[in-house]
């Protein structure tokens, strides 16, 4: 059979679209999980190479999944049915203006070569996800990725300026914030309503000194508060990561840190700033904070030594490796108050499931991410996936929400239901079908299901 | 190997660490893509002959083992599926005879030395040569060292404190003799004695890693047989992709009756520059002489040494342990140079692509001198630097130790 995209390969030449079944295989994965083998993975060099694809696949009414470096954490890259794959890894086009503070990046830029490229210029770009060595921008717009840094610096979306977009019909759009902001419309709409093939960033300077600290809690309540206490005093530190008991264990255990296995909560904190005086002073907040919670500190004196504190929490991904080979990393947000609650009922969750679970995360902005550790070979991924939706709707009763950072993607689209209320889906549903009428792109992705009085109206491709 | 492949959680973190992922942004061109591409295989749902160009194009660097989070054996998994995958494979009469004769000539010195001066003198025609033949040629210095034998026995200077047996290496012996030099010098002046068996030949790593396991594996115990493990303080190699695949032994000979024999070789392979690291971490390198002038060395960090052996430390330390000398870090150093064994004769454009990148990277640092731990990485670079005007000379970390104690460097 003829593929619908022989043309295509013919009208973009070699190399740029792929239809063997190895080829195509390939694309059918992010960080998380398998989806289907895609019908044509498209590779684009620029953005007529992205208007041509959307063109045929618009032609042939097949759905169209764009995709990065799919390090992603939620499903959002993976082909559900047979699909477009539209890969940005070759469109890397970057270029810094200092004097504007600004770097123009098309999707496929990795957001670490962002920063890489402007340090130069004396600037930096500030998001931080864990894979910023590996995702890419694009990837980023769509997740509205986030980081460690989030706290102080804020997410993605806080530093786009302007965004290209390809819509369904393939035509292109240049957006800003010069009347509606549709900017803020693409970030985190995990190509559902557009795939965006470049984007204007905001730069800043780099804090000239930084500060870290560790710090042992022996219950996540103590923790808690004495994070709370830390942010009241007027402490805005960069970095606030947390880990618990059971992490700290894995880690321990992988690496023989000398942490404290006895705690219930680890704390690493980072405060920075151009004034070395402040920068003291409000680490000095944060330690007088955790010390009157009854925290044990440590603080690094030197850069090699906050590089050692921060090994902790930076090699929880490969001891947890080490405990089961699989992990879903589940990725909520909550109120910080209500961290010790959370924590203790999502433990009470694992120890019934009998799954081992440990859970760690960004707290300035109360993001956590519990992961259940399983072997698909024994655990059986039903019970997992049960577990997940519990620690999701966990999270949902403290008043906090579905994803801080990874976005909802396939993984947790059902639990939508339990998330948006109806008038709210209504609403996600206009702008969806008024951007993306054939329902085209990046289906079955996180949106809620479609309220059942607008599914007899809607008209499927 | 479905086990190994089932370790990997495709996060993607591999993907900066792969050179040909960089060059070609392709994800079947990534250790995560050629993963998949495996579990496909060995699961019925792909060909062999359609995964098989990506899996070839894999230079083995394990750049991806160090990036890797999860601690997936990316090498030993590439490494199984070409001895599973080869016997199955169908390539052209040229292309397979081109293969059998590059396995079978590289590994023996002489047959080696007869060929590289026969390909001396071929080189001039090398643009009208077939097109099989020509990176082979173009890898050929301009001049073969004169053939030097090494006796089977050096004595130590001075003061004995220990035996060390060496692996004198197979094509590294005819293309830069003055490697096994330094190192018997090195070794003797610091009181080793040094025993080079003569029974020793190729190491297997170049015949395991094409997927050529019944070749490798005479290989490997017929250096069993050379090497008795008992008599020697260390087993000594001074070619980062040869002490990786000594080390890689017991791996090779797993669940077979001389696994046991094969751990107690590989218990005591060190690489040069991380058994001459531990004497200096002692205190107990004899002092040598410092640089006559102030050097710039960019450290080439070989594959199969940082990656493969997870030695980077003590080759840097060596070097900054003569006075006088500046260690200078590469630009993405942690990018294979495109030699990788026989892959820049079987991908030559791939693998000039990078020995470009390479040397436009070593450049910038401005270097007086660029020093490596391997001989594959020496020619590669010695090449792509010559070819970008560069005037640095390209070393081995044993030949600059060698000279500091000659008051020659």
């Amino acid at each position: 059979m003829t593929s619908p995209f022989a043309a295509l390969q013919r009208q973009l030449g070699p190399g740029k679209v792929l239809l063997s079944p190895a080829e195509r295989g390939n694309y059918r994965f992010d960080g998380i999980q398998f989806g289907v083998r895609p019908l044509a993975v498209v590779l684009p060099e620029t953005v007529e190479d992205v208007v041509a694809a959307v063109r045929a696949a618009k032609a042939a009414g097949i759905p169209v999944v764009g995709r990065g470096a799919a390090s992603g954490l939620s499903g959002g890259a993976v082909p559900l049915q047979p699909s477009l794959v539209v890969s940005f890894t070759r469109m890397t086009g970057l270029t810094i203006h200092p004097e504007r503070r600004e770097a123009v990046a098309q999707a496929g830029v990795v957001t670490l070569s962002i920063s890489d490229a402007a340090r130069p210029h004396g600037l930096v770009y500030p998001p931080d996800p864990a894979s910023f060595r590996t995702s890419t921008i694009g990837g980023n717009l769509g997740e509205n990725a986030g980081g460690p840094l989030c706290f102080k610096y804020g997410v993605t979306g806080d530093y786009v300026l302007g965004v290209e977009m390809v819509d369904t019909d393939g035509e292109v759009h240049r957006l800003g914030r010069d009347a509606y902001d549709l900017t803020g419309l693409l970030i985190g709409s995990e190509g559902t309503l557009g795939l965006m093939t470049e984007a204007t960033v905001r730069l800043v300077p780099p804090a000239k000194y930084s500060r870290t600290l560790q710090a042992s809690f022996t219950s996540v309540e103590a923790c808690a508060a004495a994070v709370s206490a830390a942010v009241s005093a007027g402490a805005v530190p960069a970095k606030m990561e947390f880990m618990d008991g059971a992490c700290i264990g894995a880690v321990e255990d992988y690496l023989g840190l000398g942490l404290p296995r006895e705690a219930a909560a680890l704390m690493l904190v980072d405060t920075d700033g151009d004034d070395p005086a402040q920068v003291e002073a409000e680490m000095q907040l944060v330690e007088a904070a955790f010390l009157a919670a009854g925290g044990q500190v440590r603080r690094a004196e030197t850069e090699t030594e906050a590089a050692a504190l921060w090994q902790a929490r930076r090699s929880v991904s490969p001891a947890l490796g080490r405990i089961r080979p699989l992990r879903m990393n589940e990725d909520i947000a909550v109120p910080r108050s209500r961290l010790p609650q959370v924590v203790a009922e999502i433990r009470a969750l694992g120890e019934e499931y009998g799954l081992p679970l440990v859970q760690f995360g960004h707290i300035g902005d109360g993001n956590l991410h519990p992961n259940i550790l399983y072997d698909p070979r024994s655990d059986d991924p039903a019970q997992v996936h049960e577990l997940a939706h519990r620690i999701a709707l966990v999270a949902l009763q403290h008043g906090g929400v579905l994803s801080g950072e990874h976005g909802i993607g396939s993984m947790k689209r059902e639990f939508m239901a339990d998330a948006v209320d109806p008038v709210t889906a209504e609403a996600y549903w206009a702008v969806k079908d008024a951007l993306d009428p054939d329902g085209r792109l990046n289906p079955d992705k996180l949106l809620p299901p479609r309220p059942t009085h607008l599914e007899d109206s809607h008209v499927h491709s | 190997m479905l086990h190994a492949i089932d370790a990997c959680v495709h996060c993607g973190f591999c993907l900066p660490a792969c050179p040909t992922y960089a060059l070609l942004g392709d994800e079947m061109d990534s250790p995560r893509g050629r993963i998949v591409l495996m579990k496909d295989v060995l699961e019925g749902e792909l060909s062999l002959h359609d995964a098989a160009p990506h899996l070839d194009r894999c230079l083995g660097c394990q750049g991806c083992v160090t990036a890797c989070p999860s601690g997936v054996a990316y090498g030993e998994l590439i490494t199984s599926f070409r001895g599973w995958s080869e016997p199955q494979r169908q390539r052209g009469l040229l292309l397979e005879a081109r293969r059998a004769a590059i396995l079978r000539v590289l590994p023996s010195p002489a047959v080696f030395q007869a060929a590289a001066t026969l390909g001396q003198v071929a080189k001039p025609l090398a643009p009208v040569m077939p097109k099989l033949l020509r990176p082979a040629l173009d890898l050929l210095p301009n001049r073969v060292p004169r053939r030097n034998r090494l006796r089977a026995f050096y004595p130590a200077q001075g003061l004995k404190r220990g035996r060390i047996a060496l692996l004198a290496g197979c094509a590294q012996q005819v293309l830069a003799p003055n490697f096994n030099e330094a190192t018997i010098r090195v070794l003797t002046l610091n009181g080793y004695e040094v025993a080079v068996p003569p029974e020793q030949g190729c190491c297997g790593a170049a015949a395991l890693h094409t997927g050529d396991r019944p070749l490798a594996l005479g290989q490997v115990r017929r250096n069993l047989a050379a090497f008795e493990p008992q008599e020697y303080d260390a087993i000594i190699s001074n070619a980062a992709g040869c002490g990786a695949g000594l080390k890689e032994y017991p791996a090779v000979l797993h669940g077979l009756p001389d696994q046991p024999q094969a751990e107690a070789l590989a218990a005591k392979v060190q690489d040069i520059a991380e058994f001459l690291g531990g004497l200096l971490d002692r205190g107990e390198l004899r002092p040598a002489l410092p640089a006559t002038r102030p050097l710039r060395i960019a450290y080439h960090d070989a594959c199969h040494l940082a990656h493969a052996q997870g030695i980077r430390r003590e080759p840097r330390e060596l070097l900054r342990w003569i006075s006088g000398v500046e260690v200078l870090e590469v630009p993405r150093g942690e990018l294979c140079c495109g030699s990788a064994g026989t892959y820049n004769i079987e991908q030559p454009e791939l693998a000039d692509q990078l020995g470009e990148l390479k040397a436009t990277s070593i450049l910038s640092t401005q270097p007086d001198l660029i020093v490596s731990g391997n001989i594959g990485c020496h020619t590669q670079i010695t090449t792509h630097v010559g070819r970008q005007g560069g005037a640095a000379r390209v070393m081995h970390t044993i030949e600059v130790l060698d000279l500091a104690y000659r008051g020659e460097l």
